[in-house]
């Protein structure tokens, strides 16, 4: 009996890793936040939104909406805003694709937060960055290129 | 190394939006040290709490992709004046950081 | 400093001379400054100057990094150390606010002063102040301490607009030199300020856009996005100064120098009816 329950709870437990969905990430508030390591050593976009949300259907929606600049003054410096009004909104994750590391960040949303994340981000080159949104049990997301320029008249 | 960390607590349409400034260097580990040639080891924020009342509200992931000096803001829904809003950092070299703050 | 009054007496002379016939014309000066502007950027109210690049229209595709960071100024904990400095006693028990309580307002700076036939700077009076009471002045007059103390002085007046006295006939004789300095070519590349910030304000140089001369000096010290990632991010108006004229590869002048306090009294008159607002974020 007890060895038929552990050998349940461990499959579960590396389904969710394998999976590597937003359960993994999700808030557990009674154990401490795992910093997720492999999503860090993603290196390009597909991989990454596969590790965040595995096959989970993505779909664009104007309800993700991303306040930042066309152009960045400073890449690393770049200020972004996601703001979403759709409900059960989870999970926000922030996304650049042209980033060495595109995996930027994320925060998982309990009930008494809104669906905004305000971040201040480095970009390598002109990029798209891509806000996805885990609302109930399904994924939205928004782009904007943000170009990044070098050379000026700085002093 | 004292590693700063301010919060701010705005009223907007729909709740508050708690917003944490945090002085620290988030290096990537990609960095030369232009005196030594040596690379400057990864050191950044790794996950960042908000807390309401001393309930988690929100919980962020940040990496070497986050700004130095890094702002996060994130929305409460449910504060209310005389309420008590916090935020809680840890690094990747076991430092910590936090900050306390009332609602107006 | 008594061969700096004797030269800058004799340099005010000789421009005295030189620039008799537009002594009168200060106001027909600032009219004709401003006016340009308001012609160029006809959607732009004079006080929006006070935010630098980020009021004109070419900035609009940049102006929303502004106005995020605004919503945290990334200078604000480096503020919070400036209200501690600024509000430190001496050793002797006296303030910052002790020697500046005698100090015009902010809007009035810099000043003449005609005991000395000098431009008083906030800079130079803060380190008058630590002389006077026996402290040492600080050295570095373009980062850090400096610029700190004098954002803490200025931000006590932000929204009151500028309005530098140029009524006397030794101010009119540095306001001149300023101006002269303003419109003349300079370095190997041969721009004058004039040539960027008035006939090419709004146009591309290189990835940047180029500022209006118009408000340059309301919004600093400058907390500088470009110099906070290489660790330095306070600049006075003398730093920009400096960096401004080695990227036309010309020799800057020192920092509180008498060629940089006319180019600061000038702009500053040009400033007329703009607001301060200090200290400022920027690219």
């Amino acid at each position: 009996m007890q060895r038929r329950l552990f050998l349940r709870k461990t499959l579960s437990a590396s389904a969710l890793l394998l999976a590597g969905g937003a359960g993994a990430l999700k808030s557990l508030v009674a154990h401490a936040l795992e910093w997720p390591a492999a999503l860090f050593d993603l290196e390009n976009e597909p991989d990454v939104v596969k590790g965040l949300f595995g096959d989970t259907e993505i779909t664009e929606s104007s309800d993700v909406v991303i306040k930042a600049p066309l152009q960045a003054e400073n890449g690393a410096v770049v200020p972004i805003k996601v703001s979403t009004s759709l409900p059960g909104t989870t999970m926000i994750a922030i996304v650049v694709e042209k980033n060495p590391v595109p995996y930027i960040s994320s925060i998982n949303l309990g009930e008494s937060a809104g669906g905004f994340y305000s971040a201040r981000i480095k970009m390598g080159e002109t990029s798209n960055v891509t806000a996805f949104v885990s609302a109930g049990d399904k994924v939205y997301k928004a782009s904007q290129e943000i170009k990044v320029t070098v050379g000026g008249c700085g002093g | 190394m004292a590693f700063t960390t301010k919060m701010k607590i705005k009223q907007v349409d729909g709740g508050h939006d708690v917003l944490c400034l945090v002085n620290h260097p988030m290096e990537t580990g990609l960095r030369k040290d232009s005196k030594t040639g040596e690379l400057i080891p990864q050191h950044f924020i790794e996950i960042m709490t908000f807390q309401l009342n001393g309930t988690t509200v929100a919980e962020a992931i940040l990496g070497q992709g986050v700004s130095k000096n890094p702002l996060i803001g994130v929305r409460f829904t449910n504060a209310k004046s005389g309420d008590t809003v916090s935020v809680s950092w840890s690094d990747n070299q076991g430092n910590t950081g936090s900050a306390e703050a009332t609602v107006q | 400093m008594r061969r700096l009054v004797i030269s800058a007496v004799a340099a005010s002379l000789s421009f005295g001379m030189l620039f008799n016939a537009n002594a009168g014309n200060v106001e027909e000066d600032i009219a004709a400054f401003q006016g340009y502007f308001q012609k160029r950027f006809p959607d732009v109210e004079l006080t929006a100057y006070e935010d630098g690049v980020n009021s004109l229209p070419q900035y609009s595709h940049r102006r929303a990094n502004w106005e995020i960071l605004m919503d945290f100024p990334p200078y604000e904990p480096e503020m919070d150390i400036a209200h501690e400095e600024w509000a430190k006693p001496f050793a002797n028990g006296k303030t910052f606010a002790d020697c500046f309580a005698d100090n015009p307002p902010a809007s009035q700076y810099p000043y003449y002063d005609a005991e000395t036939d000098d431009i008083r700077t906030a800079e130079a009076d803060i380190n008058a102040c630590l002389e006077a009471n026996g402290e040492a002045p600080i050295e570095n007059l373009k980062n850090g301490k400096i610029a700190r103390l004098v954002s803490a002085f200025k931000e006590q007046f932000n929204g009151q607009t500028m309005a530098v006295d140029v009524s006397s006939e030794g101010a009119q004789a540095w306001y001149e030199q300023g101006k002269k300095f303003y419109w003349t070519k300079r370095g190997q590349l041969n721009f004058s300020c004039a040539d960027c910030h008035v006939h090419n304000a709004g146009n591309a140089i290189r990835g940047d856009i180029l500022s209006a001369g118009l408000g340059h000096t309301t919004g600093f010290p400058v907390y500088r996005t470009k110099w906070a990632v290489a660790g330095k991010p306070w600049g006075t108006v003398h730093r920009r100064y400096d960096g401004c004229n080695k990227q036309v590869r010309a020799k800057p002048f020192k920092p509180q120098s008498a060629e940089y306090k006319a180019l600061e009294f000038y702009e500053a008159v040009m400033n007329t009816g703009i607001p301060i607002k200090s200290p400022s974020q920027r690219q």
